[in-house]
């Protein structure tokens, strides 16, 4: 189409659409473009297109019936959708849980979290053409999958919690397993890092490019390592503790300009923060049970069923029926991978949750990427997605 | 279910100078299209990254010789549905069948592609089959990269079945 | 406790250092604020008690107070909710609410707000102005709901096709009733809506084909 630029002359610009088939699988979007010669001038964004309906499905079944489902969110880091939920649901009928399994939790959310953070940098490393760094991280990602294999059955789509504690205890070698994937994790990044932090092509591909400044992105309401690349120190686990966070030394990995370099950086260090805070949890794991004995919650051990009625009814009605939390809304966050993943729940006192909104943090990201990118070339959109990494599962629920 | 390549002998001919020469190119066709598939990852959700982790030196496509991904379906000849399809994204997967040239063939990963999973709601197609015609259907949420590869495996044993004469006749 | 600087790369403009967190009202005395100065009340259905119901007249004077108050400075929304309290059991009251999650970044405390709106008039003035986040979560509320956001530039559906009719978080619309979608919404309106935005005048539309509409396939039983 031709049209006059603000500059007074004319300019012949081209629409092109990124997606809703994207190359590098980020997922289905679709940013609709205006182009004069290879710089975005106008965008539209849409998504939407993996909207699966989470928030309607919820409504059919009960609250655990909703686990297998919030692993679908942020495919990548299952697990923690799973303790986010829980966690929500568990803060609803004030449960406290036992030591091992907030540690447990733990382990898995900093495992997770890790996973995640290596499948967005390689995944956006190969979209900037740095292919080799995939491989590296993937086998990293592999190691970790063994362990989730031996944990509950399932590589990428655990359910591995349950509200009130968790689906089974660790298996017996869980720690020596996890403490002998994590230097393979460190090595790995040791690898990228020397491959790409001062490589004048990664580097001039993406510093000072989409920037977000500080103002920017609070507005915008990010969180997670996206904001804290932009400069602003908010990390959950440190201003609003949860499950002992407040007792883990680890650092916040904060950036300079909020640049792609920035992003792409915090989730590298992050990486680092995390394994410590993994070593420190493997540290602190002792013997115990892992799952509450709330009777709302769960079943009691099967000599109770057999010899008391109390204890039979409680475990029928809990198998019929369900978790029912009390009737009320309960909003909870959580500091996952992207960012705050929060869940809004509203129970009527039934079997079935009335209403749960997931806090999607990419969201948020997306909402913004079109304003990012416009005075930007095509190449950086592309190189500028991937960092702010958006999970379709997640953004479209 | 396995699929067995048509005998030789089976193939009807004329006469048989003609049978030697068709059935010989069928075979080196054949086994050129099995052992050189451009996949072209159509990678929604979940099941996607179990596709990347086929891709990966783990379980390494390459052995198949599908590693060449390609993101242009008219460089591509197998496609690959990884994940749900909405009817938001319908349109866009049947334009992207149409686009592919022939021979192609489709591979629906994972319990949504097939069936649309249990996502039993208002925006998600039930299966793809609805869309477009599909070669192999593999069932997981999501499928293990093992999984994928059979998938693969089984498209190549259902190209080292085809006839090329069928083909012009079918005109796929 | 901040850290980890990869420090020699880093250019002219280093963001400036932000103070701590810092502990932030509690949630009896920011319900009494909001009462006292919004006519607000609380809201006993909130388990956490830290929710409030304002009038719809009185959203964008609660937002800009909770947003620039000094005290209070919740510079983020976090997100914007639909409920349909139709299928509630015993609710008296609007069947439609919109709830507004706040957060903040100098204080750790939150707050989130409720506005009430009836079937027949599901309306409510839009932020979109004084967040920027709230474009986008105000289309989605729309989207699922159907509850208008007055003022909002483009109201269009976030989620589901442009085809959709109805909005299917509603507790009366079948959770199985798909509408399929024939033709991809080609976007160029809002596109050249931002060309606008953005200062160019457009001379001469390009030429834009459609598309044929979709056919679908139905398998047997699949339709309900």
């Amino acid at each position: 189409m031709k049209a006059r630029t603000p500059a007074g002359d004319i300019a012949d610009l081209m629409t092109m659409n990124l997606g809703p088939s994207h190359p590098a699988t980020h997922g289905t979007l679709r940013i609709f473009t205006a182009l004069d010669g290879e710089r975005i001038v106008a965008t539209a964004c849409e998504m939407g297109y993996l909207h699966r309906g989470f928030e309607k499905m919820i409504e059919q079944g009960t609250y655990q019936q909703v686990l297998p489902y919030t692993d679908r969110l942020n495919y990548c880091s299952a697990m923690m959708n799973n303790i986010a939920f829980c966690k929500a649901a568990e803060g609803m009928f004030g449960v406290e849980l036992p030591e091992r399994c907030i540690t447990v939790r733990i382990i898995l959310t900093e495992l997770s979290r890790i996973i995640d953070h290596l499948v967005c940098i390689c995944t956006n490393l190969v979209d900037i053409g740095a292919l080799t760094n995939f491989w590296y991280f993937f086998n990293r990602r592999e190691d970790v999958y063994k362990i989730w294999e031996k944990l509950c059955g399932a590589r990428l789509t655990n359910t591995v919690t349950r509200i009130g504690g968790m689906y089974r205890d660790v298996y017996p070698d869980f720690a020596s397993d996890v403490r002998a994937v994590l230097p393979g994790i460190e090595e790995a990044v040791r690898e990228v890092r020397g491959l790409i932090e001062h490589n004048k092509i990664f580097v001039d591909r993406t510093k000072d490019i989409c920037i977000v400044t500080a103002e920017d992105a609070i507005s915008w309401g990010w969180t997670g390592p996206c904001l804290r690349a932009s400069g602003v120190d908010r990390d959950l686990r440190k201003d609003d503790p949860y499950y002992g966070y407040e007792t883990y030394k680890f650092d916040t990995v904060i950036g300079t300009t909020g640049d792609t370099f920035d992003r792409i950086m915090t989730r590298i260090y992050e990486i680092g923060e995390s394994v410590g805070i993994v070593h420190q949890a493997l540290d602190r794991l002792k013997p115990g049970p892992i799952n509450s004995t709330d009777a709302r919650l769960m079943m009691p051990s099967r000599q109770q069923v057999y010899h008391d009625m109390e204890a039979l009814i409680n475990n029928f009605k809990l198998i019929y029926e369900g978790v029912r939390p009390p009737a009320g809304e309960y909003y909870d966050a959580f500091e996952a991978a992207n960012g705050e993943l929060g869940f809004w729940i509203v129970s009527d006192g039934g079997t079935n949750p009335y209403r749960i909104k997931v806090r999607p943090p990419c969201l948020t990201q997306y909402a913004a990427f079109g304003a990012m990118v416009e005075d930007e070339l095509v190449a950086d959109a592309a190189a500028s997605l991937g960092s702010i990494n958006i999970i379709a599962g997640e953004l479209d629920r | 279910m396995v699929f067995k390549p048509t005998p030789a002998s089976v193939t009807p001919e004329v006469n048989l100078g003609d049978a030697f020469v068709t059935t010989r190119v069928d075979a080196v066709v054949n086994w050129g299209r099995r052992n050189s598939l451009w996949p072209f990852p159509f990678g929604t959700a979940c099941c996607a990254i179990e596709f990347m982790g086929m891709v990966s030196s783990m379980f390494d496509v390459s052995r198949f010789g599908a590693e060449l991904v390609r993101f242009s379906p008219r460089q591509a000849d197998l496609l690959i549905i990884a994940g749900t399809v909405t009817y938001k994204q319908a349109p866009v997967l049947r334009r992207i069948y149409e686009q592919m040239l022939a021979p192609r063939w489709v591979i629906s990963a994972g319990a949504c592609a097939t069936s649309g999973g249990f996502y039993d709601c208002y925006c998600t197609v039930p299966g793809i089959d609805e869309i477009i015609p599909v070669d192999v259907y593999v069932a997981g949420c999501p499928p293990r990269p093992e999984a994928f590869l059979e998938a693969i495996w089984q498209i190549q044993q259902k190209i080292s079945g085809e006839a090329i004469r069928e083909q012009k006749a079918i005109g796929a | 406790m901040s850290g980890a600087h990869h420090g020699d790369h880093s250019h002219g403009h280093a963001a400036p250092a932000r103070p701590a967190i810092q502990p932030g009202l509690s949630k009896e005395r920011l319900r009494e604020i909001l009462e006292s100065r919004l006519a607000a009340k609380t809201d006993s259905r909130d388990l956490r008690g830290t929710t409030v119901i304002v009038a719809r007249e009185r959203l964008r004077d609660a937002v800009l107070l909770l947003r620039d108050e000094s005290d209070l400075r919740f510079d983020q929304l976090l997100d914007i909710s639909g409920v349909d309290y139709l299928a509630f059991p015993g609710h008296r009251g609007p069947r439609f609410a919109a709830v507004y999650l706040f957060k903040s970044t100098v204080f750790t405390h939150r707050i989130t707000l409720k506005v009430e709106v009836d079937e027949d008039d599901a309306s409510v003035p839009s932020i979109h102005d004084l967040f920027l986040f709230a474009n986008w979560a105000e289309r989605e509320t729309w989207d699922q709901y159907g509850i208008v956001f007055v003022g909002h530039p483009n109201l269009k559906r976030l989620l589901n096709h442009h085809e959709f009719i109805g909005h299917p978080l509603r507790k009366d619309y079948p959770c199985q009733k798909r509408q399929k979608l024939s033709v991809n919404d080609p976007m160029i309106d809002q596109l050249e809506a931002r060309l606008k935005q953005r200062g160019y005048t457009v001379l001469e539309h390009g030429v834009f084909e459609p598309g044929t509409p979709m056919t679908y396939h139905d398998k047997a039983g699949a339709a309900r």
